[in-house]
């Protein structure tokens, strides 16, 4: 018995070995490749949201066609992409709407910040459109308890369920509801996904929503009048969402860029393409619609490079 | 005055219920998320300069750092072997049509033609469900972390096999290591090893070596006894009798631990997508964030096929140690023959994966993925849109009724009339000294500063394990006593089982919404083959005798269900409760993602977000308390009734 299994995995062994030889005395697929461009070969971090799939696709397509191999790799965002960039397995995040959390790690040398893409982010409380017709002063937060008890669900405690986004997102929802005295429970729902079922199905179905949201987001062209239901609240005063009191609203925020100094410092063609990228939260609008339509995310960059080169020749400089 | 034990335990639960609603709402120790206390800031001040010292700190230039190193060129030889494009290749070494052949030759050759056609037919069904690279990539983080597992479990599983001592000192950390759920670990091996691969498989070890610890000493220690002492009294020294007796002796026993190993790692192979391990689990997770089912399950099954295959072609090299009718001649020769046929195919079909690139990179003509996606998505949208009714009423139902209820009276009574309550709960279950354990373990819950979000996560774990044994147990029973339920529903269990719980989380999230039921459906779902498996095992062990003596006397099935099988197999059901229990605690966890809160929550923001770095980390380390209270409070229980 033991000398038949031996005798098998020799004959295995024998296999395998032979397999190998006969390969690497013959020509093999690599021989017909073609090598790769002299712009290097870099990686941007793919976040999970679909305005940043957007801008990353197009920065990736512009570099692709100018020679470099870019590998997108997702990640969560935060520190763990922080920390990969540090590590050198990640080279640039194309939007962070962090406002400044990743400071360690630009003290330690390891990221540079880059610049605003162009985007500016708003982030705010919304209530289904349809509320907003039938109950006008429920934009104004200051009229908010009178309607609590509307959304209430059997999730929310005998309070109304006011709904956040995913875990990573800049968010001061618990402090709005702490420091204006709101009877509203804050469930994190995890997921941009259940954000746009919670308004859609609220608006299809006339059913009470009070959700956060955010500009720009593609959801806003498909829930016709959704800035209607924006509720405000006092004017803002803060940048450091950890310094926010909770009385005041979001700021707006232009959206950041960041690299490795490796990066920044190799004065490849990417890094041009990276330190230039700029455009308007209406172009990425537009090709996220397309993405979230179906299209392939590398194709529907491609079309909207195909339909603005003088933009995109800005960026090559 | 003797009073039975379950009329105290009413009544001190009448007595909490009056608490809580006299005293609802009072310290309760409720924190915001955004919050820290001095305890969670301090941690999460430690895990900061953690980072800034890995350029820095000597312990990590001279060990960590090496290690990882060391790990990520174990894995990415095997993966620049099967999955990955080598250097400056644009193929990896052996392509999948090569693959494809020496799997099936290498299964050929260890066991039998049956299951290497199996094998065969499951790698390709990988393949055409276009998860081909991913699947490889599973195959080579699987091997990798076996085998460091083994190189490192096997000689502890020996020592502990021969000596007590070896055994004592090792059991505590075996059985933490099973209790650990493995989101709760996740976040310190990332810190300290980064995201990739590296911390990924050694995530996977710390789960897949107490395994291979524990079969090897079993085995050491379960052999006959008879031929160990004749090798001792002709002489042999100890170290001949390990490796001419007992080694050989122990033989299908270890490949069986090598099966079980397997499993274990592939099982995490979803799971450590999540800090950056290549693989299965990456389109998994992409899935749950688009919230896409269709994409979820294609991978999901890939994840199933694979894991049948390297399950059955392992449990079927085990077998093979053990035929006891030996071939005939004519038998070996065919095998000879069949044997050296297969060699040269494969041989060929490996040139061929690396001169052809049809033959290296799987074609794109094969990929029945987008159709499987598109009927898995049209019928989650028929099942979501049409039962909905059902499933928002049942939901509401447990929510307002269970859920809530039992959520106000843990969280919002006073902390230190819940706290006496659970004490004196294990005091009646188990005994003062693990009424003591429980005490010490639950005032550090108290002092971390999450006692709340516990709560929370508690009502979410009481709830799920409730409805799961209640499903469980009746299943159980069913299977036990019917061998024709039990061909039935194995496959559902095994797939069950295998099938990540990421890849219905999805559904269950269109079905139910974010809220705290689905996290508790996922971990239903997770928990019941367990559950099912260990009560059905238990039944069957109630002797024959026992059932047929209370046939004779009369009894109806009901009776011999309730008064003969349930009593005799009232440990085994003990032991499924604590499965069931420790199942459901690592995933009421993942429910975070889907709008649970609790502990979950903690877990995830506290990666995505510096500032609560800290409180991410000590929410780990609460859940793991909560799970060893559970654990020690069951088992102590179970000591007692037998």
């Amino acid at each position: 018995m033991k000398a038949k299994f031996s005798r098998r995995m020799a004959a295995a062994s024998l296999v395998a070995v032979s397999a190998l030889v006969l390969s690497a005395c013959s020509s093999s697929v690599d021989d017909a490749a073609s090598g790769s461009g002299d712009c290097g070969s870099w990686s941007i971090a793919m976040h999970a949201w679909g305005g940043y799939t957007a801008s990353a696709n197009v920065v990736s397509e512009v570099a692709k066609a100018q020679g470099c191999t870019i590998t997108q790799t997702t990640l969560d965002e935060g520190p763990t992409t922080y920390d990969a960039m540090e590590a050198g397995t990640i080279d640039v995040i194309i939007e962070d709407w962090g406002g400044g959390r990743w400071k360690d790690w630009v003290d330690r040398g390891a990221i540079k910040e880059v610049g605003p893409n162009g985007n500016v982010g708003l982030i705010g409380m919304y209530v289904a459109p349809w509320m907003a017709e039938k109950y006008p002063d429920i934009t104004d937060s200051k009229n908010l308890n009178k309607y609590a008890s509307l959304f209430k669900t059997s999730d929310s405690g005998g309070k109304g369920a006011w709904y956040e986004g995913p875990p990573g997102y800049t968010t001061i929802g618990e402090k709005l509801v702490a420091a204006n005295k709101l009877n509203f429970k804050v469930i994190f729902t995890g997921s941009e996904a259940a954000l746009i079922d919670i308004f859609t199905k609220a608006e299809a179905n006339k059913t009470p929503a009070i959700a956060y949201a955010w500009q720009p987001w593609t959801l806003f062209a498909k829930i016709p009048n959704m800035e209607k239901g924006h509720v405000h609240f006092p004017a803002n005063d803060w940048t450091d969402p950890a310094k926010a009191s909770g009385l005041t609203d979001y700021p707006e925020s232009p959206l950041q860029k960041l690299a490795t100094t490796k990066l920044m410092d190799s004065g490849s063609v990417f890094a041009k393409i990276v330190q230039n990228f700029n455009w308007t939260n209406d172009d990425q609008n537009s090709v996220a619609l397309d993405i979230e339509s179906g299209m392939d995310p590398a194709a529907a960059a491609k079309k909207w490079i195909d339909a603005n080169p003088d933009k995109v020749k800005a960026w090559l400089g | 005055m003797h009073v039975r034990k379950s009329y105290v335990l009413l009544g001190s639960f009448v007595i909490w219920v009056i608490l809580a609603i006299l005293y609802h709402g009072k310290n309760t120790l409720q924190l915001d998320t955004y919050e820290n206390t001095s305890f969670t800031s301090f941690v999460g001040e430690q895990a900061s300069s953690i980072r800034g010292n890995r350029t820095k700190s000597s312990l990590f230039i001279y060990f960590f750092n090496p290690l990882r190193a060391f790990i990520n060129g174990c894995v990415q030889i095997v993966r620049t072997l099967i999955a990955i494009p080598a250097g400056n290749s644009i193929i990896p070494i052996i392509g999948w049509l090569g693959v494809i052949a020496l799997v099936g030759f290498l299964v050929y050759v260890t066991s039998q033609w049956r299951t290497a056609l199996l094998a065969v037919t499951l790698l390709f069904a990988c393949g055409a469900l276009n998860m081909w690279t991913y699947t490889m990539d599973s195959i080579a983080m699987t091997v990798a972390a076996v085998v460091l597992s083994l190189a490192i479990g096997i000689p502890i599983g020996i020592a502990a096999g021969l000596s007590d001592r070896v055994l004592k000192v090792v059991t505590p950390f075996l059985d933490l290591a099973q209790i650990l759920p493995t989101l709760v670990y996740m976040a310190p091996l990332a810190l300290v090893f980064l995201i990739g691969a590296a911390s990924a498989t050694i995530a996977t070890m710390i789960y897949s070596i107490p395994i291979s610890i524990r079969i090897t000493s079993h085995a050491i220690r379960n052999l006959n006894p008879a031929p160990v002492e004749a090798s001792v009294s002709m002489g042999s020294t100890s170290k001949q009798t390990l490796t001419k007796v007992q080694l050989p002796m122990a033989k299908q026993m270890i490949v069986l631990g090598i099966n079980q190993t397997v499993m274990a790692a592939l099982s995490f192979a979803v799971i450590a997508a999540l800090i950056g391990a290549p693989g299965l689990g990456k389109p998994v997770i992409e899935a749950l964030i688009i919230r896409n089912v269709g994409q979820g399950f294609v991978a999901g099954f890939a994840v199933v096929f694979l894991a049948i295959l390297m399950d059955r072609s392992t449990s079927a090299a085990a077998r093979k140690q053990e035929s006891f009718i030996p071939p005939t001649a004519k038998q070996i020769k065919n095998k000879r023959i069949v044997t050296a046929v297969l060699g040269v195919l494969t041989v060929v079909a490996i040139y061929l994966s690396r001169t052809l690139l049809w033959a290296a990179v799987w074609p794109k003509s094969i990929n029945i993925s987008q159709q499987v996606e598109d009927v898995t998505n049209k019928i989650t949208v028929w099942i979501t849109t049409h039962f909905s009714f059902f499933t928002v009423g049942f939901r509401d139902l447990i929510s307002n009724w269970v859920l809530n209820p039992l959520e106000s009276l843990l969280s919002q009574s006073p902390w230190f009339i819940t706290v006496a309550m659970i004490v004196l709960i294990a005091i009646l279950v188990g005994g003062v000294r693990v009424a003591i354990l429980a005490f010490v373990l639950l005032m550090a819950i108290v002092y971390s500063g999450l006692w709340y979000e516990a709560m929370i996560t508690l009502t979410q774990t009481i709830v799920a394990t409730i409805l799961t044994m209640s499903v469980g147990i009746l299943l159980g029973i069913w299977i036990g006593r019917s061998d024709r339920a039990q061909s039935v529903l194995r496959p559902f269990l095994d797939a069950g089982q295998t099938l990540p719980a990421f890849v219905y989380l999805i559904p269950m999230l269109g079905l139910f919404g974010p809220t705290r039921f689905t996290a508790i459906a996922t971990g239903i779902i997770y928990s019941i083959p367990i559950v099912v498996k260990i009560v059905g095992e238990g039944i069957r062990a109630v002797p024959v005798a026992l059932t047929e003596a209370a046939t004779s006397a009369g009894s109806t099935t009901r009776q011999i269900i309730t008064k003969v099988q349930l009593p005799a197999a009232k440990k085994t059901i003990l032991l499924a409760t604590n499965q069931g229990l420790i199942f459901v605690l690592a995933v009421v966890v993942i429910g975070g993602f889907v709008g649970s809160g609790g502990l979950g929550y903690l877990v995830i923001v506290g990666n995505l977000k510096p500032e609560l770095q800290g409180k991410g980390l000590i929410s780990g380390a609460v859940i793991l308390l909560l799970g060893v209270i559970f654990d020690r409070v069951a088992q102590a229980g179970a000591r007692r009734s037998s």
